[in-house]
């Protein structure tokens, strides 16, 4: 087998909130099409170590390559054109509250890829359909559900053509009836080839459809490895306590 | 009756060029403050230290002195330094720096009530810091900022009775010179005072419009 260039390579993360050291050297490699999942108590990391690779926070070291290209941080151009890359999904939708679903789309196209109105409105519209909101398009986000905002979110980042997407518990903020419309598209996404970086508690969810799973704690990736080698038969005694903790909470599906 | 034909005759008439002199220096001093303002507020929120602290101590500085020593300043002060303005331009810069001054501080409280998630989904986007506070922040803080804003304006409306001070004969200016001739205050000036009352109404009234025009559903607190 080709050693494959990952799509998305991060290594060596490092930030510190003035003592507190929240990320202590992470390092991910993502391979196209794959789906990793993060797991881990609060307040471990993931949050962190998913917005460090953005930069929407600043990392006191570490670097970043997206498609074999490393980001120069400094560069502001480049770095607004890797963030165009790189799709966020944040844990409570961070819609823009004075448009409306289909303006919540368009705008990144219009503003940031400089798209005539027309034709940002065609895909906006086409993405918005591929998430199943077809027929909430005129709606503002004060008159949507949960679920509903965290699917136009995903269209809003998936309407910039991103390498690869980033979603930080996207289902934490929803009522558990919610969770299965979110995750269902995060599915298909996988199922479409989406390469994908995702935090989650759901375990069973991660467990079905996960290429790999790491376990972050204390800011330290402690066990990195398959779905069923974490949830069986984990190395690190730490894992397996989590695991077994979430599941107890949860259930097995 | 002969009171009646002084108010038709003198009055009336004066007050109401007055007035148009009024409207001329309430209108652009509105609509040069707000634009002062939003600027100062954004500069205040999103500069770096540097630029943060020029743009604070303007405002430290236009709050803080009186108004009508800043239009002495502006009229009076300036032709020592070679600068003549005519009163009805000293008057309007004053009014404007000053009312810019008061509505950054409403500008500045809406752009901190935009919640930090959705500057980071912009930013997350690939938005610059510009076209973010430009797309993003000012629509939603705009119409946050404009019931305080609107305050503003009213406020306006009555403190540009002091640019008579400086010699720019508005609606007070014209109201001093006939009751300073005649010796009927009271009458003259509870007109003066309706007068005022008018526009102070009738802006409410616009501005209330403009606030409806803008309304999106979140942005009231009537449930739809």
């Amino acid at each position: 087998m080709v050693e494959k260039e990952p799509v998305l390579r991060v290594e060596d993360m490092t930030k510190r909130y003035g003592q507190k050291e929240v990320l202590h050297g992470a390092s991910l490699r993502v391979n196209k099409g794959e789906l990793k999942i993060l797991i881990g108590p609060s307040g471990g990391g993931k949050s962190t170590l998913l917005q460090c690779i953005n930069f929407l926070v600043i990392p006191d070291t570490g670097r970043v390559w997206l498609k074999g290209e490393e980001i120069i941080r400094s560069h502001k151009r480049d770095l607004y054109a890797y963030r165009q890359k790189v799709g966020m999904i944040f844990q409570d939708f961070n819609l823009f509250d004075h448009l409306t679903a289909l303006g919540n789309v368009t705008i990144g196209l219009e503003r940031v890829k400089g798209m005539a109105k027309k034709a940002a409105r065609e895909k906006a519209v086409a993405e918005l359909e591929r998430v199943d909101l077809r027929n909430h398009i005129s709606k503002y986000p004060a008159q949507l559900s949960g679920g509903q905002k965290q699917r136009v979110s995903i269209a809003r980042a998936l309407a910039m053509d991103p390498e690869v997407m980033l979603l930080d518990e996207p289902t934490s903020a929803l009522d558990p009836e919610l969770i299965s419309e979110v995750l269902s598209v995060v599915e298909n996404l996988r199922a479409n080839g989406m390469t994908m970086v995702m935090s989650t508690h759901h375990m069973g969810f991660a467990r079905e459809v996960a290429d790999e799973i790491v376990f972050l704690e204390d800011g330290c990736i402690l066990e990195t490895g398959s779905p069923d080698k974490i949830f069986t038969h984990a190395e690190c005694e730490r894992t397996r306590e989590f695991c077994s903790k979430i599941l107890e909470l949860y259930g097995n599906a | 009756m002969e009171e009646l034909f002084f108010i038709q005759h003198d009055v009336i008439p004066a007050l109401w060029r007055g007035m148009i002199v009024s409207i001329e220096l309430i209108v652009p001093s509105a609509i040069f403050g707000l634009i002062i303002g939003i600027i100062i507020g954004n500069l205040r929120v999103f500069g770096n230290t540097i630029v943060a602290g020029i743009a604070n101590s303007y405002v430290a500085i236009f709050r803080g002195f009186p108004l009508v020593v800043q239009l002495f300043i502006w009229y009076f002060g300036l032709p020592h330094l070679g600068i003549y303005l005519s009163p009805f331009v000293a008057a309007i810069v004053g009014f404007s720096l000053c009312s810019g001054a008061y509505h950054s501080e409403y500008v500045r409280g809406a752009l901190l009530s935009i919640k930090k998630g959705q500057l980071l989904a912009a930013q997350s986007l690939g938005f610059s810091k510009m076209k973010m506070i430009i797309s993003v922040v000012l629509p939603q803080a705009f119409r946050r900022a404009l019931p305080g804003c609107g305050n503003e304006v009213i406020y306006l409306i009555k403190y540009s009775s002091l640019a008579y001070m400086i010699t720019c004969i508005e609606l007070t200016g014209e109201a001093k010179i006939i009751a300073s001739e005649t010796f009927k205050y009271t009458e003259i000036f509870l007109i003066v005072g309706a007068y005022y009352l008018v526009l102070t109404s009738v802006a409410t009234w616009l501005l209330n419009r403009f606030e409806n025009h803008l309304r999106l559903p979140g942005f009231d607190h009537y449930s739809t």
